[in-house]
């Protein structure tokens, strides 16, 4: 059974990229462009793992972190956070909020997918 | 334990890469403004491509080191001020950020080069800006030629160029090429004290490739090449937003 992932970013090019990454693998991926569509696919979806900017339009990644941890059905997803931002406050603030992993952009494809099957099983799909 | 000890704990345990220690010693002097000028002479001299940048904008007519009349770090800062020097040393890990980013996503070696040696842009060119706010003014410019910013896009997004017609798209890798360059020169400012905010990156068609200008601001303009690809980068900022 495909691995369900949600990634939330106002970039369409990093969700490609994102959906690039997992397209080898057993994984049903969901998508949002910011952090209220973010709860409301988490909520709909459940996914098992949550990919997540922190600069978005509409509503960031520290406030839709904030109000998931608050959410008694949603506070368990492991989040990810996937940022160009690295900087002191952000990162304290972020890791006292409760994240499984941190991975600043660049990145590569590999290196999402190790931190991703750290957390939740990533099966190959069988070959074509 | 200490915010900072915190810090750098998070920042082993998600293997960040490390900061450059002159561009955020000399942003934290320059952030307190009420520095020892020869503290930030001393930071200058220890990092000599930083030292060479700063000469070479206070001596802009010299064609090279040798036509130089000011000579020294100190006189570098009483012509230029100490703000100039505080936006050329935030060029440092930007333009570091720029070929990370390019290597990582693209695998693609680009090169730092002399902007008067690089071909002139097209007079319709691509140009993202993102601005940001605070205690720190400013804005960073990204421009390149349409088709340096078709092959951008093609190659992150793992297409051929011949693939990647839709210009939202091209758009949008150039404005995500911008958030992920000027994340790190964010965190810089902020680590230093500097708070500030980026804006959403603008990306739009132009004619326009003047000098941009933040008032009472210094400018960083630099140039980078790879054997299809050629950007060229402005940072205008003033960090005591006083402008």
């Amino acid at each position: 059974m495909a691995t369900k992932i949600l990634s939330v970013d106002d970039s369409r090019t990093i969700r490609l990229i994102v959906g690039k990454a997992f397209r080898p693998y057993e994984v049903q991926l969901c998508e949002a462009a910011n952090g209220e569509e973010g709860l409301a696919t988490a909520a709909r979806e459940k996914p098992e793992l949550i990919i997540l900017d922190v600069t978005m339009p509409v509503m960031d990644g520290v406030t839709m972190l904030t109000k998931l941890k608050e959410d008694a059905e949603l506070k368990a997803i492991p989040v990810i956070m996937l940022t160009a931002e690295s900087g002191r406050d952000n990162v304290l603030q972020i890791a006292k909020l409760g994240v499984r992993d941190y991975l600043v952009k660049p990145f590569k494809e590999e290196q999402l997918i190790e931190k991703v099957g750290r957390i939740v099983p990533l099966q190959k799909k069988p070959a074509a | 334990m200490s915010d900072s000890t915190s810090y750098q704990d998070l920042a082993r345990r998600y293997g960040f890469a490390p900061k450059l220690e002159s561009a955020s010693r000399l942003t934290q002097l320059v952030a307190r403004q009420d520095s020892d000028v020869d503290e930030i002479v001393k930071v200058i001299n220890k990092d000599a491509a930083l030292r060479d940048r700063l000469l070479r904008v206070a001596n802009p007519d010299a064609e090279n080191a040798a036509e130089y009349s000011i000579e020294t770090v100190e006189e570098a800062l009483m012509r230029n001020g100490v703000g100039c020097a505080m936006v050329l040393a935030m060029g440092t890990p930007l333009a570091l950020s720029l070929i990370k980013t390019f290597l990582t996503m693209l695998s693609l070696k680009l090169e730092s080069i002399d902007r008067n040696l690089a071909e002139p842009l097209e007079s319709e060119h691509l140009l993202g800006t993102i601005g940001f706010s605070g205690k720190v003014v400013g804005g960073v410019y990204l421009r390149m030629n349409l088709a340096s910013a078709q092959a951008i896009a093609a190659g992150i997004l793992g297409l051929s160029p011949d693939e990647m017609q839709d210009v939202g798209e091209i758009r949008d890798t150039a404005g995500e090429l911008l958030n992920i360059m000027t994340g790190n020169f964010k965190s810089n400012l902020c680590d230093a004290g500097l708070d500030c905010k980026l804006h959403p990156p603008e990306v739009k068609l132009s004619t326009d490739s003047q000098a941009p200008v933040v008032p009472g601001g210094g400018l960083e303009r630099m140039a980078f090449r790879s054997e299809k690809i050629q950007l060229f980068v402005d940072v205008a900022a003033n960090p005591w937003n006083d402008g």
